[in-house]
């Protein structure tokens, strides 16, 4: 792996997974002229070890073939099991607009190739700024945002309604579970196109995008894993969720 | 005061559309499946009806069949998400006057609402 320099140490740091020496080489240029502090990674797995190392980066910019393990996957592992808050941008050729859908429940944005710089430059600064609109004491798992903007603020809905997600969701999931086992993949449809609204509400994109993928793109020999990884998220969410509200007795 | 009959499975929907809509001055009435709504759309008129597609025991576009046959001038607003394009056309081809998609944005839902009560 190479650091390279080009920027202040307090300007934002972005990883980089790209095997094209010619697009991280443009990359390179961009990082230089925008004064981003660029790092170089051969793999992701190599992201990975740099983001235990260090875990101070804004954002990772990684090709979705990338070997061993594909940049949807790296971006799952990051947010899910290091349960870092980092945007990931995934690199890819033309592909398919459902292909895209599917990456973008794992990234925050989808970049094809060959880069234009501009729209490189307009892209990596969405994102940036995105990530940066999010509070430190807010987290990464839920956001109360679209239930106070309805309520006006009225804390005993917001109470209630969190309360609502807790116990619903975590019985829906236990739902899904015993149908998948039962292999109704239709049901499976049914509950998960039922349950997106509730993720939306508390503005978790991943949910969301996890139940969308269930209810319409899926195949059957995918939903287990999609099955796991919403549970994965709703647990995260719970579990937030009861740190914040300690007086809501949520389990 | 309107009478609204909600009819829809997902309790955090339900919860925001009672709130909101009472919030607006108007007397709400929940209906958590096809089967319940048939039977408050029995016993009680209603001013607007709101409804999602995906119910359980009654399909959503049966259900807007048998209201549009026993009470034509009830408007109705379909809850839909966004991956339901196909169904959500066959709605309005059977009369529905509206959709709103899930999560509402609550002005657009207050903006609707009283605009098809006021047609009433």
């Amino acid at each position: 792996m190479k650091t390279l320099q080009n920027s202040p140490q307090d300007h934002a740091t972005i990883l980089i997974v790209e095997s094209n020496s010619l697009e991280c080489e443009k990359f390179s240029q961009i990082a230089f002229d925008e004064k981003w502090l660029l790092v170089v990674c051969q793999d992701g797995l190599e992201a990975i070890q740099w983001l235990n190392d260090n875990s101070t980066a804004d954002l990772l910019i990684i090709e979705e073939n990338s070997s061993p393990i594909s940049g949807y996957q790296i971006a799952d592992y990051i947010k899910t099991e290091l349960g870092l808050a980092l945007p990931v941008i995934i690199t890819t050729g033309e592909i398919p607009v459902q292909q895209e859908r599917r990456m973008l429940a794992y990234a925050e944005a989808v970049i094809k190739k060959p880069f234009n710089e501009s729209s490189v430059v307009f892209q990596i600064r969405k994102t940036l700024e995105k990530a940066v609109e999010v509070s430190p004491e807010q987290n990464d798992h839920y956001s109360l945002n679209y239930l106070m903007d309805l309520s006006g603020g009225d804390k005993e809905f917001i109470s209630e309604t969190i309360q609502l997600f807790s116990s619903t969701i975590n019985s829906e999931l236990q739902d899904l579970k015993k149908v998948l086992n039962q292999k109704d993949y239709h049901r499976i449809r049914e509950i998960a196109h039922g349950i997106k609204p509730s993720f939306d509400m508390l503005e978790n994109e991943k949910g969301k995008g996890i139940c969308h993928l269930l209810n319409s793109e899926a195949k059957d020999i995918e939903m287990p894993y999609l099955i796991d990884q919403l549970n994965l998220v709703f647990n995260n969410i719970n579990n937030q969720l009861i740190k914040d509200f300690p007086e809501l007795n949520l389990r | 005061m309107k009478k609204i009959l909600v009819i829809e499975d997902n309790p955090m929907v339900i919860k925001s559309l009672e709130f909101k809509l009472t919030k607006d001055g108007n007397n709400v009435v929940i209906a958590h499946d096809g089967r319940e709504a048939m039977k408050q759309l029995k016993e009680n008129e209603f001013d607007l009806i709101l409804t999602d597609l995906m119910l359980p025991f009654v399909t959503g576009n049966e259900l807007i069949s048998h209201i549009k046959k026993d009470t034509p001038n009830t408007p109705i607003i379909v809850l839909s998400t966004s991956t339901q394009e196909a169904i959500i056309m066959e709605a309005f081809n059977m009369g529905v006057d509206d959709f709103i998609t899930k999560p509402f944005s609550p002005n657009e839902l207050s903006l609707r609402v009283k605009r098809l009560l006021s047609k009433n």
